[in-house]
């Protein structure tokens, strides 16, 4: 189902708080298409690479590319250590529109209702016309079945519905890749239904994702590529097959208790 | 003198106290945005000079800063300043006054407001200025009405210090009239008038508070 264009690439990222290691020379290649998960115990740092994918975190070391274009990379300093350098802000700001990111908890802005949140940024950072941004926020509302919503504001909604229009005003912008950072963690089981086939339904349409995830059926079900990490570093990588077979018995533990 | 005479005085020297009043609202809230940002700047000596200042500002009378304003440039300068000063002198007392509380009332509004809808703007590609202006400043402003409604209420009353330095606001008035007439009745009436200020005031914010109720 991949294609051969390698859309994200991490190589040797390394990051760290207060000298504590929470990414220890973790590198990811995902190409067009591909679903991948990132699993792990909490404390692991798949959050902490998803951040540092997205630019919200700076890397210590590592390079960084979106689509062959390099978003960061490692020079060695005056002093010859290597440091992390990161594009200037134009490429940065051109770069950072091939993703999207949908957080843990939503963050959708509360002062504006749903459709709102969905044209704003389409509007007045894209810039394209009303009209353009309407026609794309009417598509993704009947698509994530939210067309009764449109003059909602997020307090009323539920929680999954809050999820699904941050999924909406993530494809607003109509990114190449798009990560999910535990999508529904904060949700009950039965709103977590209602978003994972949301992200299934995107699977199907080919779109690229990195999901961070504790829902282990899920990720078997929907991922290309699973990657367990554990303590900074990457335990396992495979296919969900292999993955969900394996003898490391630190993985099979995990995905035993998540799974009973 | 009869009750009408001394109402029609009471309702000019109350024109002055509006006046105040406006005045100080309209350069203090925007100067207390200033000092706000500069109270969270990352330059530690902006930061620091912002914390002495509303420090300072906080921490001393008004009436005392009115005083400043109005006598420092000849004392300190022998600058004089002339007649037409005094009411230009409460202004800027008020005004730098207030600025200070305002700004602590922005501030904590500012950083009340979560990491999460600065991470999302940033996501979805808004500029620094757009981020401020049309994600955290209204969120703010819908946050700090009720501690502006306090700061507002108590610029009505603190105009009257505007006698210190006998600005013939409605206090001034009421106080000669009073003393002039061995009558409570011009203090009572001029407390009327406060009163009702501020019931109005009240209402107004009131208004505005519901206003933006239609989103938590």
């Amino acid at each position: 189902m991949a294609g051969n264009n390698v859309f994200l690439e991490m190589n040797h990222v390394k990051k760290g708080f207060d000298g504590t290691g929470v990414l220890e020379d973790i590198s990811l290649k995902v190409r067009e298409g591909e679903v991948v998960s990132i699993i792990g115990p909490s404390g692991s740092g798949k959050s902490t690479l998803l951040r540092c994918a997205t630019m919200l975190e700076r890397m210590d070391g590592g390079e960084l590319i979106y689509l062959g274009e390099k978003a960061a990379w490692e020079e060695r300093n005056k002093k010859g250590r290597p440091v992390c350098v990161y594009a200037p802000k134009p490429k940065l700001k051109q770069i950072k529109k091939s993703f999207g990111l949908v957080f843990q908890s939503f963050h959708l802005f509360p002062h504006y209702s749903v459709l709102k949140n969905i044209i704003d940024a389409p509007m007045h950072v894209e810039k394209v016309s009303r009209q353009e941004a309407l026609e794309r926020a009417n598509k993704l509302l009947l698509q994530l079945g939210l067309e009764d919503k449109a003059d909602a504001y997020p307090y009323q909604l539920s929680g999954g519905q809050q999820q699904r229009v941050s999924i909406a005003r993530a494809l607003a912008l109509q990114p190449k890749i798009l990560f999910f950072d535990e999508p529904t963690s904060a949700l009950d089981p039965e709103l977590t239904g209602e978003v994972l086939k949301v992200i299934r339904q995107l699977a199907r349409e080919h779109m690229t994702m990195i999901i961070v995830t504790h829902e282990m059926q899920f990720a078997r079900e929907v991922s290309d590529r699973i990657i367990f990490m554990e303590q900074g570093v990457v335990v396992q990588e495979g296919t969900p097959e292999q993955v969900f077979a394996t003898e490391n018995t630190r993985v099979k533990e995990f995905i035993g208790r998540l799974n009973s | 003198m009869n009750l009408m005479s001394m109402l029609s005085q009471l309702a000019g020297g109350f024109l002055v106290t509006v006046e105040i009043f406006v005045l100080t609202l309209l350069f203090s809230m925007p100067l207390g945005m200033l000092v706000a940002f500069a109270r969270m700047s990352k330059i530690g000596i902006i930061r620091t000079v912002a914390k002495v200042y509303i420090s300072v500002m906080r921490g001393t009378p008004l009436m005392l800063q009115i005083l400043v304003v109005y006598f420092g440039p000849f004392y300190a300068f022998g600058i004089g300043m002339g007649k037409g000063y005094r009411f230009p002198a409460v202004i800027i007392a008020f005004a730098i006054n207030y600025a200070a509380y305002f700004a602590e009332i922005y501030r904590a509004g500012i950083e009340s407001m979560p990491i999460g809808q600065y991470e999302a703007a940033e996501i979805l590609g808004y500029g620094k200025a757009q981020t401020f202006f049309k994600i955290i400043l209204p969120q703010v402003f819908k946050r700090v009405i009720p501690p502006i409604t306090n700061e507002t209420i108590t610029l009505v009353k603190d105009t009257s210090l505007a006698f210190t330095i006998s600005i013939a606001e409605m206090f001034t008035i009421a106080k000669q009239i009073g003393a002039a007439q061995t009558s409570m009745l011009p203090l009572f009436s001029a407390g009327v008038f406060y009163y009702v200020f501020n019931l109005l005031v009240a209402l107004v914010m009131e208004k505005m508070e519901k206003r933006l109720a239609y989103y938590r």
